[in-house]
């Protein structure tokens, strides 16, 4: 794999794990834990999708000249995935374990399709179309995840 | 016309309607092999008795090639990027002719009447090659990226597996009913035509689909590189290679070339086994469970052919029928609808702008892991109801209820989604 897709892949399962590790704390019904790892996963999510949509789809979107292709569906589904992520906080809120299992199922499959789609389709097209920026774009996309993915790339 | 986007959108992916007729569809036939074994246990005796026949393809047909074909409708244009034109013109041909042509070539078994039969044979091979036809387009007209994963490439080798299946089935029904059969002995061919069937077919398309829903399911690590780059095209090349062994008279060579290729088989459910055991879910679900005990028989399934190829003794064929088909891809089938229609059900109502149910409202995980464990005690009564014939009553009894509490599982998400759709354009026809 190309650093652009290692990075934003490495970053994909790294939300797993966040999403993971909120579960098994829901199933502990370790409510303070579970607040506390379901607002890391919250983040990291909230991070993935900012650099995205702040920075990798603009990028594809200048290239391609498409703004109505692939990264509207993409945002699309950022957006249905921040209200899946809405409904875990409050179930979280409302300390209810078979809700939150519902809510994190639906909301794993969501993540896991859509991931599916930017690592077999829309990666492979940025690497082709912005191969010329990839350096500089996989560093500014690398400081918007943060320190965690930076991390784990070089590992 | 194709585009870098294809495949990313939902207006890419088929109406729901497509593939669920086939989910829904696939249960009965399965009751109606359980129904069948209910009503004659003794015909587990032989792989050759009609009633084993029918029963074979009351689930390679009926039930597994129905889910399969209908998960290839939703799959191939979000993994290939390959869309069918006419989605739900696919679906309600393939569909009808497939349920048509099943349910007649079962009768043709059952009664022994060669109409049946080549009608049978007739409607499934029309059907097939209409399907693959359309398949074959979509495939053509997908974009062509580099995506990292093999799929869409062993989606395509298990599609050309499904043709070389089909042939030689259609072979065998003419060679029934007229007597035109192929330069080789028959015994051989049924044994080519299954293991195109099972393994390239069913066997590649499993492993495909498994490279992207193992860990997207199970929340597993991705397959290792190297098994996903070089499983399906080395199984493919073997088979190949024990066809011509098996055709060309030279039983050692076959032989040899058999044994090998139950090895190689074998890698998939064990480096799935591997996979599921480095899951990152605190707490597997039932799906996971269900899973698992379909790739251990599949091992066992691959296991019993072992002796079916070096004896004559056909209970061995018996064994691993059930083991590959009921417990293996009958198991791996279960497990991936369960996963599979509540999560579409959920997307299409969520699409359409209406607040769905989450996926376990959709199907209680209690629902689902109560019939699971009723599937896997079904699997364990059919191999009983080998070495004790009068336990086929209760294995039939209990293939049949199994299949029927799975449609209605499944129904019962089908129900919710078109309820959900019917309370929102009520308002808007009044």
């Amino acid at each position: 794999m190309t650093p652009l897709a290692t990075l934003m892949t490495n970053d994909h399962r790294a939300c797993d794990h966040a999403l993971a590790s909120a579960e098994k704390h829901v199933l502990q019904r370790n409510w303070p834990a579970a607040r506390l790892a379901l607002g890391r996963f919250a983040d990291m999510l909230s991070a993935h999708f900012d650099a995205e949509e702040q920075t990798l789809f603009p990028r594809f979107e200048a290239a391609t000249g498409m703004t109505g292709g692939p990264t509207a569906v993409m945002r699309a589904e950022h957006a249905e995935m921040r209200i899946l992520l809405d409904n875990l906080q409050a179930a979280i809120d409302g300390q209810d374990g078979d809700e939150f299992a519902g809510e994190a199922e639906t909301l794993l499959i969501m993540i896991q399709q859509h991931n599916m789609k930017e690592e077999n389709i829309l990666y492979p097209i940025c690497d082709a179309r912005l191969a010329e920026q990839a350096g500089e774009l996989v560093t500014l996309l690398a400081e918007q995840l943060g320190q965690r993915a930076a991390t784990e790339i070089t590992s | 016309m194709s585009s870098p986007g294809a495949g990313l959108g939902y207006d890419a992916t088929p109406p729901f309607s497509a593939p669920l007729r086939f989910f829904l569809s696939a249960p009965l036939f399965s009751a109606a092999a359980g129904g069948l074994l209910l009503a004659d246990p003794g015909l587990l005796a032989s792989r050759w008795t009609p009633g084993a026949l029918a029963i074979v393809h009351l689930l390679a047909l009926g039930f597994l090639l129905q889910v399969m074909l209908g998960a290839l409708l939703q799959i191939l244009p979000v993994v290939a990027g390959a869309s069918f034109r006419a989605p739900l013109r696919v679906a309600g041909l393939t569909h009808a002719g497939l349920c048509a042509g099943s349910l007649a070539l079962v009768l043709g078994f059952l009664t022994g009447i060669p109409a049946l039969l080549q009608a049978g044979g007739g409607l499934l091979g029309i059907t097939l090659a209409g399907f693959l036809i359309a398949a074959a387009n979509a495939i053509r007209h997908a974009p062509g990226t580099a995506a990292p994963g093999q799929t869409p490439r062993d989606l395509r080798l298990a599609l050309g597996g499904l043709l070389v299946a089909a042939m030689l089935g259609l072979a065998l029904t003419l060679a029934l009913t007229r007597g035109w059969g192929l330069p080789i002995d028959f015994v051989q061919q049924v044994n080519l035509h299954a293991g195109w069937a099972m393994l390239g077919w069913a066997g590649i398309l499993l492993a495909a689909t498994s490279w992207v829903v193992v860990p997207m399911f199970h929340i597993t690590p991705a397959y290792p590189v190297r098994l996903t780059r070089w499983w399906a095209p080395l199984a493919l090349a073997l088979l190949i290679i024990w066809n011509v062994g098996t055709v060309s008279g030279a039983p050692a060579f076959a032989l040899v070339t058999g044994l090998l290729l139950l090895a190689l088989a074998a890698v998939f459910p064990l480096a799935t086994l591997r996979q599921q055991a480095r899951t990152r879910r605190s707490q597997p679900d039932a799906a996971f469970g269900a899973f698992r005990l379909a790739m251990i028989a599949l091992l066992a399934g691959l296991t019993a052919l072992i002796p079916a190829t070096l004896t004559d003794q056909t209970h061995w064929h018996v064994l691993a029928g059930i083991l590959l088909l009921h417990g293996g891809f009958g198991g791996a089938t279960r497990a991936m609808l369960y996963k599979i229609v509540p999560f579409l059900a959920w997307l299409h109502l969520t699409q359409a702008g209406i607040k769905a149910p989450n996926v376990r409202k959709l199907m209680p995980e209690a629902q689902a892991r109560a019939q699971l464990r009723l599937h896997a005690l079904t699997l364990l009564s059919l191999i009983v109801a080998m070495f004790i014939p009068l336990a086929g009553h209760l294995a039939g009894a209990l293939l049949f209820v199994e299949s029927l509490w799975l449609w209605w599982n499944l129904a019962s998400v089908a129900r919710i989604w078109h309820k959900q759709q019917a309370a929102r354009s009520a308002p808007a026809a009044v």
